[in-house]
């Protein structure tokens, strides 16, 4: 306390600009002292730990921006509770002491005061942009990473922290007890943790909630996604800055200024509030109907190896690691099915945006194979089960009816050039299982495998790579032929015939 | 007479420094005036003599009783009063509501004695003006009386007192001097001051600390006679002398080891206070 | 002067003193915040089942338990350090008045919750428990431990740090916020109970007032 006397000697001239740097310096003071508090020092180091455990594997190493600068905002609310309870003990800390007596004669008068205690919520701000921007580049230096983040997301995180902070310097100013933070900080906690859920919320309510997020995976186009996140931004600085101008008024500062400031906050935050809340614009509707009806008009199409691959602007650069998978599927096939032409086509849901997360339905044109628009993972084998079936059953579609010895062909050559092709398989399986019948997961339509096809996959993917690709390769015409039995195709290559195979369930 | 607060080989430890350090004393009634400076364990010692701590060796007895058992801690704190340095209030309760709540706390559960006591001690410290009015409207020095009838309270046999008379102005100090020097009638008080005129003033006895020892114990007479011969008169600042300053009268007082000749002065209780302390000065945090 | 003996009378004398230091204020706020929490699931359609409710009531009593942080704030503690009654006698009286309140709060809370999503009424008041009792404890110690006066904020503030890093860092094993479907909610419980049990515990231990330091200075006699 002694110190923050003697942050106050440079006002003893009394004239404004000195006595507005005497709240600069008294901010800086009590910043200092609000990074060094236990509680906000934990949450710091609980944040830091989390993005670096977080973002060591998040997207499973192939992030899409628009989505990666989502997941930076829910950490800091951690960091902006900590502040709130601390700022607001601050605040408190000279009428707790009894000092408010000796700081009411001060030439720094109380709405000052106030407004450096706002003021020293920025260091803590400052704290979290960065680890925000770390945790940002951090996924878009990711070799996979593609798309591009939106700086509106990017700026909630720091911004939670400023209105937090505001609201604790506000609540100690409108009720000076010790309490009322903390029980706050309860009512925000369950709020978070399940109030911006569609449970409590609709549509445009939601957006009233510092950090908003999205109940479904899809990932989309930047351009689709349709978040008014500039707006959000803008509503959330407002918000903040009304909340703090707000406490520097009833902290005592000259109602003229910080009047017509608060005035302009407010305006700021009701702008914010109604270009939230205006919905999706028609052009983004269109957009994403266009997208999902007739993505072929608004992809780019490279041609590499044999295939032609149809993406998305933003996803072009993943192009060459689908041609890997395909190259490594047709290299283990035979027949036609070794040389085949495909048309590789990335193809999305858009027209719920990330309300739901809709299923994309298989097509009948002949080899053309979908490709969604997540990657790395599951995502990998799911891809190369749906190039390889495609090649064998012809479409899409016809997979989806497929129930016969060929699933085993389709399963080995879609898995085993991974490294771990029986990893590979339990994890394009649904219920992460070796043994028994299981669905198993593809970009459009899922297939099904019999207990008896599931025992010879696995047989197979025992087996050392080149010799069973001999036998595929010598029996191919045979193995993809429509009426062949799991039996057949078990005595075609080499493997213990399973009992009562090629019963496929519905 | 036997002594009312016998106490020997206290030892006291915050961390690495030794707040107390061997403290032996013998306090018999009347006021004892504890002298010594910032960070010497005078607090310390009040708050162990006080039974607010337990010291980490030593022993002793207040009132026949040893504070080291449970029931002898009862007993003591039975019949002691204790104004801490820093006294905190129910800033909601009135001055007599907060005397009484104390009062209670001591076991004076009979009500009308109770509050006859509570009148008592308040019209003591010259409050009975102001007892119906809230602590949190009382002025610092208000407050401090309040802390100190608090204190006298069931009329204890042994009072320690941190600092009564700190945030005082000259008159509220005579009147506190008063109300000390009536309180060690017939009873042991231990006065923790800065003021060596308080000290000169109250006392029947002084102990000088500094380092978390006892430096000096004995009569304010013996300890001003520390400095007979002491402390001279000389026109110039003596570069000899342990401390010097110009009077008011022009003269500088210088004090230490005088030049032959000097122009001696009469000593007072902080000449020899000073010179106790010299070369003993090293600071403990408490 | 004439002293009756006898620790009724002083309690007796003591409670409508004592009475007025607790922190009410506090544990209104608390209190009408809890049940405010506890009373959504009738209030709010969508949060009408039992995960919502479940986890409503744990927040309702961490509001509690946060203004009871505040309960044995003492600010006269340094005035009254060396009087006979003892401290934990002190506090045990400010319990005692808070004890009935809050059953009656908790009974409330737990009535709010509609009957068919109120998760079993044994186990999660068992939680409930733990939480104001290692509350109280949190208390006892910091007064034992420190010179502090007021350590309510402090208290507050680690009960909310508590409660924050026990979600997001316990590992599963460990939970102690289970959903009541989950396998782990009998286990937890006995976590839970674990809790209790060494809040009451350390309360013991760190309540009464310490004879002696580190070094036992005299033969003891008590």
């Amino acid at each position: 306390m002694t110190a923050i006397m003697e942050a106050a000697p440079p006002v003893t001239s009394a004239q404004p600009r000195q006595s507005w740097a005497a709240v600069v310096a008294l901010a800086g003071f009590e910043g200092r002292r609000l990074l060094l508090r236990v509680p906000v020092l934990l949450a710091l180091a609980v944040y830091a730990f989390w993005i670096v455990w977080h973002t060591r594997d998040s997207f499973d190493g192939f992030p899409a921006l628009q989505d990666a600068d989502r997941s930076t905002q829910g950490a800091p609310l951690l960091v902006a509770l900590a502040v709130m309870v601390c700022v607001n003990q601050s605040v408190l800390r000279s009428r707790r002491r009894d000092t408010e007596r000796h700081f009411a004669v001060l030439v720094l008068q109380p709405g000052r005061r106030t407004a450096a205690h706002v003021l020293s919520v920025l260091p803590a701000t400052a704290v979290v942009a960065a680890c925000v921007a770390v945790q940002f580049t951090w996924e878009a230096l990711k070799p996979g990473a593609i798309g591009t983040g939106s700086p509106g997301e990017l700026l909630v995180g720091p911004l939670s922290v400023l209105l937090f902070g505001a609201i604790g310097v506000l609540v100690a100013r409108l009720a000076p007890s010790a309490v009322a933070v903390p029980l706050m900080v309860v009512f925000f906690l369950f709020l978070f943790v399940f109030g911006a859920s569609p449970a409590l919320s609709d549509d445009w309510t939601r957006w009233l909630y510092p950090v908003v997020g999205e109940s479904s995976a899809n990932i989309l186009p930047s351009d689709l996604l349709g978040r008014p996140a500039a707006w959000h931004a803008l509503y959330l600085a407002g918000l903040a800055l009304s909340v703090a101008l707000l406490a520097v008024l009833i902290g005592g500062a000259r109602k003229g200024v910080a009047g017509t400031a608060l005035a302009g906050a407010l305006a700021l935050t009701v702008v914010g509030g109604v270009g939230q809340a205006a919905g999706l614009s028609d052009e983004t509707a269109a957009a994403r109907v266009r997208a999902s009806v007739t993505p072929e008009k608004e992809q780019t199409c490279v041609e590499r190896g044999r295939s032609t691959y149809c993406a998305f602007p933003e996803w072009t650069p993943r192009v060459a690691t689908w041609a890997g998978v395909v190259d490594h599927v047709q290299s283990l096939s035979g027949g036609t099915a070794k040389g085949q032409q495909l048309l590789v086509r990335q193809r999305i849901e858009a027209r719920y945006g990330l309300d739901s997360d809709a299923a994309v339905f298989p097509l009948s044109t002949p080899h053309q194979v979908t490709v969604g628009t997540a990657w790395g993972g599951n995502r990998v084998p799911e891809f190369s089960v749906g190039v390889a079936s495609v090649l064998i059953a012809g479409n899409e579609k016809a997979v989806g009816e497929m129930c016969d010895g060929r699933m085993v062909t389709v399963m080995w050559t879609a898995l085993a050039w991974e490294s771990d092709p029986v990893a590979a398989l339990r994890r394009v399986r649904l219920d992460d299982s070796v043994t028994g019948s299981a669905t198993v997961l593809a970009p459009t339509e899922s297939l099904s495998m019999t207990a008896g096809q599931t025992e010879v996959v696995r047989q197979l993917l025992e087996q050392p790579r080149d010799a069973v690709a001999a036998k595929v390769k010598a029996r191919w015409a045979e193995l993809t032929d429509p009426k062949v039995t799991t039996g057949r195709a078990a005595q075609l290559l080499g493997v213990a015939v399973p009992k009562g195979a090629d019963k496929c369930d519905g | 007479m036997t002594p009312t607060v016998s106490a020997s080989g206290l030892c006291l430890r915050y961390g690495g420094t030794r707040a107390l350090d061997d403290v032996s004393l013998r306090l018999t009634q009347g006021v004892t005036g504890l002298l010594g400076p910032n960070g010497a364990g005078k607090t310390t010692l009040l708050r162990v003599l006080a039974t607010a701590v337990p010291a980490d060796q030593g022993a002793f007895t207040v009132l026949g009783q040893d504070p080291g058992t449970a029931r002898g801690r009862q007993e003591v704190r039975r019949r002691l009063g204790y104004l801490p340095q820093t006294p905190g209030f129910h800033p909601d309760f009135t001055a007599f509501e907060f005397v009484d709540y104390v009062a209670i706390l001591k076991e004076l559960t009979d009500r009308g004695a109770r509050h006859r006591e509570v009148r008592r001690v308040l019209d003591e410290v010259d409050l009975s003006d102001v007892r119906g009015k809230r602590i949190k409207k009382l002025s610092g020095g208000m407050r401090q009386r309040v802390a100190l009838a608090a204190a006298l309270v069931g009329d204890p046999g042994f009072l320690v007192l941190d600092e009564p008379t700190v945030g005082l102005d000259p008159e509220q100090r005579m009147r506190f001097r008063e109300l000390i020097a009536r309180a060690g009638e017939g009873r042991t008080v231990l006065l923790s001051t800065h003021q060596t005129e308080d000290v000169a003033m109250l006392c029947h006895r002084v102990v000088v600390m500094a380092a978390g020892a006892v430096r000096f114990d004995g009569t304010p007479a013996e300890l001003t006679a520390r400095a007979a011969g002491r402390v001279w008169s000389s026109t110039e600042r003596d570069p000899g002398a342990k401390a010097g300053w110009r009077t008011g009268l022009g003269a500088f007082r210088n004090v230490g080891d005088p030049p032959p000749g000097a122009d001696l002065l009469e000593p007072t209780l902080e000449d020899g206070y000073l010179l106790t302390l010299d070369g003993a000065g090293t600071e403990v945090a408490v | 002067m004439r002293r009756l003996s006898g620790v009724p009378a002083v309690w007796r004398a003591l409670t409508p003193p004592v009475c007025r230091t607790v922190p009410w204020r506090a544990l209104a706020a608390g209190g009408a915040l809890g049940l405010l929490l506890a009373g959504m699931p009738r209030m709010v359609d969508g949060l009408n089942d039992d995960f919502y409710a479940l986890n409503l009531l744990r927040a309702a009593a961490l509001a509690f338990a946060l203004s009871l942080a505040f309960l044995l704030d003492d600010p006269a503690r340094h005035t009254t350090a060396a009087v006979p009654t003892p401290r934990p006698a002190r506090q045990a009286l400010r319990v005692a008045l808070v004890a009935p309140v809050a059953a009656l709060w908790w009974t409330a809370a737990l009535l709010l919750v509609p009957a068919e999503v109120r998760p079993p009424t044994g186990d999660i008041t068992l939680e409930a428990a733990a939480t104001l009792v290692l509350t109280l404890a949190a208390s006892a110690t910091a007064l034992r431990f420190a010179q502090e006066a007021e350590p309510g904020t402090a208290v507050a503030a680690g009960l909310l740090l508590t409660a924050a890093l026990t979600m997001v860092l316990v590992p599963d094993r460990w939970a102690m916020f289970v959903y009541m479907k989950d396998e782990g909610w009998a286990a937890s419980h006995d976590r839970w109970a674990m809790v209790l049990a060494m809040a009451v515990l350390v309360w013991g231990v760190c309540g009464p007032e310490p004879l002696r330091r580190r070094v036992r200075p005299v033969p003891s006699g008590a």
